[in-house]
């Protein structure tokens, strides 16, 4: 066994470290690094535009810059949150708190070097979690037959939806109609066209790429524009040194194991991820301390543990769309989009069939996250500098990748017209408390869902109590069961909740 | 008769029946089938009778529960915006990729409301510039740098 992963390890560097997809997977940091850094522009769009390009490229190297691009975020995102009070992307919010506060008292730099060090350890364990969890949980999953992935995928989206950001009942209602969505256009059973009103460019099925850019990319942009006024940075912090002295490190390492092991645990969830790994972080830190009061005045764990956390779920998120094939969030969806572009269909066969993609993407994530210390720590003057750039300025450019993002996924101006759409009904839907997150999520398994559905009724003759008939099929509903009913029963889970997604 | 007590809730009620009942509608041509012989309808319905439901429940909370009103929607950015996409749709078959980014450049300048005319164009310059350079000769995507090829 252990013996398989170094080998498998052995694979997995053999084909990230070409020449390549060392490039790809340097590309993808920097990106990844720029866009943590601007606010405004968050990994979702940035994905979303670059699907596109990835076609021209072979599977591996496409993926392994995208992975790049969703954990380099991460890394970016918390430099602004440090220096300028900024969070330049979701997961970084809680390190505004404590990680700016310390800026303010001259020590920004062991804020930024504990960030960039908790994270790389984090990312290191991630990657090893993979490692070692991938193929026991593939196994499993090669044991599923159809009734058992229409359970996993109730589960899934079942989960994703209580965890996920804002009223339930709303996120509920959301999956449904991005199933519903994802049903449109020729169903493969029958070979009718469903829901098309005779409009050619969606006659296939509606496309990924501009649904998601329009209902991420061009909403965000509309409404940092309805902002009157735009955080200014003020760059106040002085910079002593970049590296946290004897005292910071012996503080933190604890916050930092504490923060990778949540972060990797709450990645693996369904709905989970880095958001709510650095929110459960900073809230546990806040438990365990001798002394809570200095949270929020600087105290180098409330930096540590989430951006430990933050990375390390990260890396783990892919455990479930890796090995199983569902994404557990709207970043593994748009992974997942990627593959099925490629003609991969995630899940345990990818191990089997191509162990190279696997632990190429595994190790990958290894020398990402060593390329991001390098990126990060002696350049941060240069992305700090970045964040001058006014966003009359951005918004344009940003406007225009999105645009010729869409346009070549089909070289087809209806895909442009789609994408307006979607803005429109993504802007709606915002104004009414509604997130897009969850429709991402049920539009991409929305066919998979209704395809697992027909065979088990098929296997069972109509027979719904095939669902509770097989095991593992019955243990994941029994689990949904138990999550929804935790959900509705107990006041103090509810709580939690609403405490941990509070700003 | 009722007071409208959460009117986010009240319009995302309104979208999620709106939505569900269209599915039903125009899901009715669609052969429903059984279950064990789902047709082409038998999911999309089952999934839209949901959603409706969905719909009824989030709007009782409207009219139950005190929730937060809507932002008043501010109709010049997203106007500029979506036309700005439309209109990048309708010329990059015509005019190539240079032309149609410094106008959808400058076209999107007018989303904010002090528009600096002179400072749009350059950067629309700059912008096609490197658009040219990076999808058209970097990438190879299927554009054309101008019109008519």
């Amino acid at each position: 066994m252990e013996f398989d992963l170094i080998q498998n390890l052995a694979t997995g560097f053999g084909a990230a470290a070409t020449l390549k997809n060392l490039g790809f997977a340097f590309l993808g940091c920097l990106l990844g690094t720029l866009i943590g850094v601007l606010p405004g522009i968050g990994p979702i769009p940035t994905i979303a535009m670059l699907l596109p390009i990835t076609f021209g490229l072979d599977p591996l190297s496409s993926l392994v810059m995208l992975a790049g691009i969703y954990y380099g975020a991460q890394y970016g995102g918390s430099t602004t949150s440090i220096l300028v009070n900024i969070p330049g992307e979701a997961a970084s919010i809680v390190t505004t708190i404590d990680g700016h506060e310390m800026a303010k008292q001259g020590r920004a730099g062991a804020a930024l070097g504990v960030a960039a060090l908790g994270s790389f350890f984090a990312g290191c364990v991630g990657t090893v979690f993979i490692a070692a969890f991938g193929p026991p949980l593939a196994a499993v999953a090669q044991q599923f037959n159809s009734p058992d992935y229409f359970s996993l995928m109730v589960l899934g989206l079942v989960t994703a939806v209580i965890l996920a950001h804002g009223s339930v009942i709303k996120a509920v209602g959301m999956v449904l109609v991005g199933l519903l969505l994802g049903l449109v256009g020729t169903d493969v059973n029958s070979g009718l066209t469903r829901y098309t009103f005779g409009v050619s460019a969606i006659w296939d099925r509606i496309d990924f790429v501009p649904l998601v850019i329009g209902l991420f990319g061009i909403v965000e942009i509309i409404r940092n524009l309805e902002q009157t006024t735009l955080p200014r940075p003020q760059l106040r912090a002085r910079m002593r040194e970049l590296w946290p002295s004897r005292q910071d490190i012996a503080s933190s390492w604890p916050a930092v194991l504490r923060g990778t092991g949540l972060g990797s645990l709450l990645g693996i969830l369904p709905g989970g991820g880095p958001v709510l790994a650095a929110f459960a972080s900073y809230t546990l830190e806040k438990k365990v301390a001798k002394d809570p009061t200095r949270f929020g005045k600087g105290a180098i764990e409330g930096v540590a543990g989430p951006e430990a956390a933050n990375n390390a779920a990260a890396q783990t998120s892919f455990i479930p769309l890796l090995t199983l094939g569902l994404p557990s969030n709207a970043i593994m969806a748009l992974m997942m989009g990627a593959m099925i572009i490629q003609g991969i269909q995630p899940g345990a066969a990818v191990m089997t069939n191509r162990p190279d993609l696997f632990w190429g993407m595994v190790a990958s994530m290894w020398i990402g996250n060593l390329m991001l210390l390098v990126i990060n720590l002696p350049l941060i003057g240069i992305w700090v500098r970045l964040l001058s750039v006014p966003y009359r300025l951005l918004y344009p450019a940003i406007l225009l990748f999105c645009v010729i993002g869409i346009y070549s996924t089909n070289t087809s101006s209806a895909e442009l017209v789609l994408c307006a759409v979607f803005a429109v009904f993504g802007y709606i839907l915002l104004r009414f408390g509604c997130e897009p997150a969850p429709l991402v999520l049920g539009f991409i398994l929305g066919p998979l869902m209704e395809e697992n559905l027909r065979r088990s009724l098929v296997i069972s003759r109509g027979d719904p109590m095939v669902f509770i008939e097989r095991p593992i099929s019955a243990i994941l509903l029994a689990t949904t069961v138990v999550v929804v009913f935790a959900l509705i029963v107990l006041p103090q889970f509810r709580r939690t909740r609403k405490e941990a997604f509070q700003e | 008769m009722f007071r409208i007590k959460s009117p986010q809730d009240l319009g995302a009620a309104a979208v999620f029946m709106a939505i569900g009942l269209a599915g039903i509608y125009f899901g009715h041509d669609l052969t429903f089938g059984t279950a064990a012989r789902m047709g082409p309808g038998y999911f999309p319905v089952i999934l839209s009778w949901i959603i409706v439901a969905i719909g009824v429940i989030v709007g009782i909370k409207a009219l139950t529960i005190e929730g937060p009103g809507i932002e008043p929607i501010q109709l010049r950015p997203i106007l500029i915006i979506i036309l700005a996409i439309l209109a990048f749709g309708y010329l990059i078959d015509r005019a190539g990729l240079a032309i149609t980014a410094v106008l959808l450049t400058v076209l999107a300048a007018f989303a904010r409301r002090d528009v600096n005319l002179v400072e749009a164009i350059l950067l629309g310059v700059c912008l096609a510039i490197f658009a040219v350079v990076v999808f058209v000769y970097g990438l190879s995507q299927p554009f054309s740098a101008w019109w008519g090829r």
